[in-house]
């Protein structure tokens, strides 16, 4: 493909996609010094690489890429070239412009996208994942990059809808790619145990079970029977005993009341403990706390 | 209808049970928790996290298979993996995770109790190899390495001793299960001073020593509740999962010995005598007065071939290891025994029995150009099986054997039991409950206790052991040829496991 650049207010080809900042295919035959300084991006990059080698900061993390290589900037996310250039090579963007990415992790493209609330809660939830760089080797990004540009120069019947199915299948398929990168699907007990750690790590959160498949890489049906299968206990029961486990920790520390105790292990309120509890151990939390500061 | 409910706390799950009086398995359940390796040697429990997923199987058990039944539940027995240490607080409250048998941590406390002369004399009283998988060892640490939670212990308990405090309020632990901390004289049935001169306690701070028989008392008035079950039932403290697993394999007489493979694996043999190695590789636990439990355990048993089936098995569904496994299984039937002279050593997880080696490592001997595939499979897992005889061969020199009886998930494939059978060219026998032995044994035990066998010999003879796998000479005599080099080369490589265990543990 020959160069280009595409850049929102420049290119009439960009006016019906307001979300979409910039579309580009830069070959860089030579190093300028201070071409890529580390800044903080306010919007969401995806770059991908079809020729060369670059170092990057992303995010305070040094990453290579080569060809066939995608890196996904958050907004907000530091971003840069390892020395403050741009190397020589190839590599293609896009440069989007999304809503939000809100505090629980929810993706918030636009109103332009089509994936579901459930998705872009859990597609968010994966990207924001911070132990996992947001790099990967996947050559369909560049595939589905190429068509986007097609589509916005053709502008043939049905281009809107298009173009927009395409970005959500970019975040698709950078999603699924990242699940699966640090997954080969063959060891259920390490994935297992990987999972439990992300789930205690947050377990405030309202955890969904279509989250929790995702994380695994793999389908709510399939995930489910795994998890039975493995635990003895459907994945939202196996997450019940973790709850009440970290509760009975703290109530016998005996410092936090039974609400923020509740609240903090991720029942909706201290009802809800309350009644999960009981129906387990037969005491109350107050009760059971109460038992335990006794023989003090 | 009456029933007995067994609970076993295993290394990963609880597995809860229900017999008839007759000891015919009426139900199962199980539960998972998770074991934690914060640091490289560590493997730790949530003692919070096992008591309340053994409250919510056993609470499921009751309410879908036992209650809608209207069977009566007369007794629940426990058992438990051995040599967990948690330490609580004078509140009861745990001072940190439980730490579980196959946590390292105190392999320097272990070498330098090994160089001591005291080492002898703390084995032959206690029976328990001295190692950091023994209670003494991980007490010892702790004097030495976190002085904070030592100084704040009040008790010692094991997992098992905790989960039966709170649900009956009463600290106590079985001789069987205490005979496998290293700290109990197994003949005079106290705890042995110089053991806990060594770990820097005193017999207070452990729990109260009774018979497998005991029983604490009754349920805490909020678990009859929450469980449905009435004051009478009868809680009984059980025993350890090793001796359990042997008592459910009918193994109870002269002559005979169980091989367990699980993940991790053990050659069991039951006498009224300690057995006295001068090489200290045997462990002695007891079950009851009479009876001692004594044999080899390994740690590489299944765990080593889920490895290799990760590694290098064909996965069609995502996680489904099981199709895997079969079709290797099957493939490594398409080579003869001895697999044309591949040999592997099994040490991924270095070796305890016989060698008691924490350096040993992995190793494929023998590879020439006429090897494929195949040969791998084969050999990977007659390795895992040679060390297994291994054991078995080092106990001939105590005992005679003269049948065996399998029982875990790996032993119990045909494939390797046949195997078993040729490797100790002797009959082999495979009870109809080899995956649920532990289960088993604890009904048996609970039966005895409720008089309806005599003896635990009866109860031991009432194991059915239908399948009978009869040993290829043929088979034995390639086997135990290339043994003969298998068991030069475990012991030939001290020097270079040790150098290469050195170089993998250093920083990249």
């Amino acid at each position: 493909m020959n160069q280009f650049y595409l850049q929102q207010n420049a290119a009439r080809e960009l006016q019906p996609f307001p979300h979409i900042v910039e579309l580009a295919l830069k070959k860089n035959n030579a190093i300028r010094l201070d071409s890529l300084n580390t800044t903080a991006i306010n919007s969401l990059r995806i770059y991908y690489v079809i020729d060369g080698k670059f170092e990057w900061l992303i995010h305070e993390r040094q990453h290579i890429l080569y060809p066939g290589d995608v890196a996904m900037i958050l907004p907000g996310q530091k971003f840069g070239g390892g020395k403050g250039f741009l190397d020589i090579g190839t590599l293609c963007w896009i440069n989007i412009k999304i809503e939000r990415i809100d505090p629980a992790g929810k993706l918030v493209p636009g109103k332009w996208s089509s994936l579901s609330e459930n998705e872009r809660s859990t597609i968010g939830k994966i990207l924001m994942m911070n132990n996992r760089p947001l790099h990967l080797q996947l050559k369909e990004a560049g595939l589905i990059l190429e068509k986007i540009k097609a589509e916005l120069c053709c502008q043939e019947i049905g281009f809107n809808t298009r173009v927009n199915h395409l970005i959500d299948e970019l975040f698709i398929i950078i999603t699924r790619g990242l699940t699966r990168q640090n997954n080969t699907l063959r060891n259920f007990p390490q994935t297992f145990l990987r999972l439990e750690q992300q789930l205690r790590q947050r377990l405030d959160y309202q955890w969904t079970v279509d989250e929790m498949a995702a994380l695994v890489g793999l389908g709510t049906t399939a995930f489910n029977e795994k998890v039975k299968n493995y635990t003895g206990f459907s994945p939202l029961n196996y997450l019940i005993n973790i709850r009440i486990s970290e509760a009975i920790k703290l109530l016998k520390r005996g410092e936090a009341s039974v609400t923020a105790i509740a609240l903090d292990t991720g029942f909706y309120s201290s009802q809800h403990f309350s009644t999960t509890f009981k129906k387990l151990t037969g005491f109350t939390p107050s009760e059971f706390r109460k038992n335990n500061l006794l023989q003090k | 209808m009456e029933c007995v409910i067994t609970i076993e706390l295993g290394t990963n799950a609880v597995r809860v049970f229900a017999f008839s009086l007759s000891g015919e398995l009426l139900a199962s359940m199980k539960g998972s928790y998770p074991t934690f390796h914060i640091q490289p040697d560590y493997s730790e429990q949530d003692p919070e996290q096992i008591f309340i997923t053994m409250l919510y199987v056993l609470k499921n058990l009751l309410n879908e298979k036992i209650h809608p039944q209207k069977i009566k539940v007369r007794c629940i027995c426990f058992s438990a993996s051995m040599h967990s240490v948690l330490a609580i607080d004078e509140n009861g409250v745990p001072l940190g995770n439980a730490i579980t048998w196959s946590d390292n941590r105190g392999k320097k406390v272990a070498a330098a109790l090994n160089a001591l002369p005291a080492c002898k004399k703390i084995y032959t009283a206690t029976g328990t190899p001295i190692h950091p998988m023994s209670p003494l060892i991980k007490i010892a640490w702790m004097n030495e390495n976190d002085k904070e939670r030592f100084k704040r212990s009040s008790k010692f308990l094991s997992i098992k001793s905790y989960i039966v405090q709170q649900l009956t309020g009463k600290y106590c632990i079985d001789y069987s299960l205490a005979s496998a901390t290293g700290l109990l004289n197994i003949h005079t049935l106290n705890w042995e001073p110089d053991a806990l001169a060594f770990a820097g306690i005193k017999a207070d701070k452990l729990p109260e020593l009774v018979p497998v028989f005991h029983s604490p008392g009754r349920l805490l008035k909020a678990y009859q509740t929450s469980l449905g079950l009435p004051a009478g039932v009868k809680i009984l403290i059980g025993s350890s999962d090793g001796c359990l697993a042997t008592l459910g394999a009918g193994v109870w007489g002269e002559g005979k010995a169980t091989i367990t493979i699980e993940d991790s694996g053990a050659v069991r043999i039951v006498g009224k005598k300690v057995l006295q190695d001068e090489k200290q590789r045997f462990f002695n636990y007891l079950l009851t007065k009479s009876y001692y439990v004594s044999g080899g355990p390994t740690n590489n048993g299944g765990v080593i071939f889920d490895w290799f089936t990760r590694q290098f098995g064909e996965f069609k569904n995502p996680f489904d290891i099981e199709y895997s496994m079969d079709t290797l299984m099957s493939e490594a039937a398409k080579v003869d025994a001895g697999s044309e002279g591949l040999l592997f050593l099994p040490y991924l997880l270095a070796e305890r029995a016989p060698i008691w080696n924490p350096n040993a490592r992995g190793c494929y001997f023998g590879l020439n150009i006429n090897h494929g595939r195949q040969h791998f499979i084969r050999a990977t897992i007659e390795g895992i099986l040679y060390e297994i005889y291994s054991i078995g061969k080092t106990l001939q020199e105590h005992r005679s054997i003269k049948s065996l009886s399998i029982n875990g998930s790996f032993a119990s494939i045909p494939f390797c039991a046949q195997i078993i059978a040729d490797m100790f060219n002797k009959p082999l026998y495979a009870s109809k409950q080899s995956n649920n032995s532990i289960g088993l044994g604890a009904f048996l035990l609970s039966a005895v206790e409720m008089g309806i066998y005599k003896t635990i010999d009866e109860a031991a003879q009432t194991v059915v052991v239908p399948d009978r796998y009869k040993p290829n000479k043929q088979n034995h005599k390639i086997y135990n040829s290339y043994f003969r080099i298998f068991e030069s080369l475990s012991v030939k490589l001290f020097d270079e496991f040790e150098s290469i265990s050195n170089l993998q543990q250093q920083p990249c």
